[in-house]
């Protein structure tokens, strides 16, 4: 294996194993995933609720044609 | 919220950052709503440090309601010419407002795709913000997600280099309740943050 693979793999395994990876991971990536579903829809329906929490968004080059 | 990439396409550890920084976004960047208040309690954690950060945010949670925290939001980061805390980049790292550091980070800003929100006024080095752009950045929520080496750039530029100093006087702070587990987790996350740049390097 190649040395940038193992450290990925080190890194995976100590990012996924630590405190933040156990137990509460699936709850905190459902309470996120609930927020970004909801914030498309707002945007589709042209609702403002998400600008409530987002601060920055994607910049769009207004000079492009 | 900065999550619009598609989290299928990175990897489970990078999702996993995605969902902390975002969370930690979507707290500090207003007080939580009865709905978030009700998931954060449901959230449980292992016998670790940070799994009993996690169980004392769901145990305040539990406890709190969103008019206290609006008050409590309100003393600690807004307060009547300032909060207890000034969350913002420039002021930790000068001690003013408006400074080069919040100009260097509009610079990176520029180059990585991201804009502030069109309704926000407060400058982008809040806490909030630069926790959101770290999300977007791994997600890829403003184009490609960066690479490590570039998050890592970002992150030692306009994170790394204070936002633990402001989660340690989170987690101190004398209007802190609901807030005190938030800078544990915030602290905590930033060591793990590191430590794993470290690895990777």
């Amino acid at each position: 294996m190649k040395k940038d693979e193992a450290q990925s793999l080190d890194r995976r395994a100590f990012l996924c194993k630590s405190g933040f990876g156990l137990g509460a991971a699936g709850a905190v990536a459902a309470m996120v995933a609930r927020e970004a579903g909801a914030t498309e829809t707002e945007l589709a329906t042209g609702g403002k609720g998400y600008t409530e929490t987002a601060h920055v968004r994607k910049y769009y080059e207004l000079a492009r044609f | 919220m900065a999550t619009g990439g598609s989290l299928e396409e990175i990897a489970e550890e990078d999702a996993l950052r995605v969902h902390w920084y975002s969370l930690l976004g979507k707290l500090l960047g207003a007080p939580p709503d009865q709905a978030t208040l009700d998931q954060l309690r449901r959230l449980s954690g292992d016998q670790s440090e940070i799994g009993e950060a996690i169980a004392a945010l769901a145990a305040a949670a539990a406890k709190s309601d969103p008019k206290g925290l609006d008050r409590e939001y309100f003393d600690l980061f807004i307060g009547v010419g300032h909060g207890e805390l000034v969350p913002y980049g420039s002021y930790y790292l000068t001690g003013f407002l408006h400074e080069k550091p919040l100009a260097n980070l509009r610079q990176d800003m520029r180059r990585h795709g991201i804009a502030r929100a069109d309704d926000v006024s407060e400058p982008e080095d809040h806490i909030a913000s630069v926790c959101e752009m770290m999300a977007g950045l791994i997600s890829g929520a403003f184009g490609a997600p960066s690479d490590l080496a570039a998050q890592r750039e970002f992150f030692d530029r306009h994170v790394g280099c204070w936002a633990p100093r402001f989660f340690e006087d989170l987690e101190a702070a004398r209007s802190a309740a609901f807030y005190m587990p938030v800078g544990t987790i915030g602290r905590l996350f930033m060591a793990i943050e590191l430590q794993g740049f470290e690895m990777a390097a």
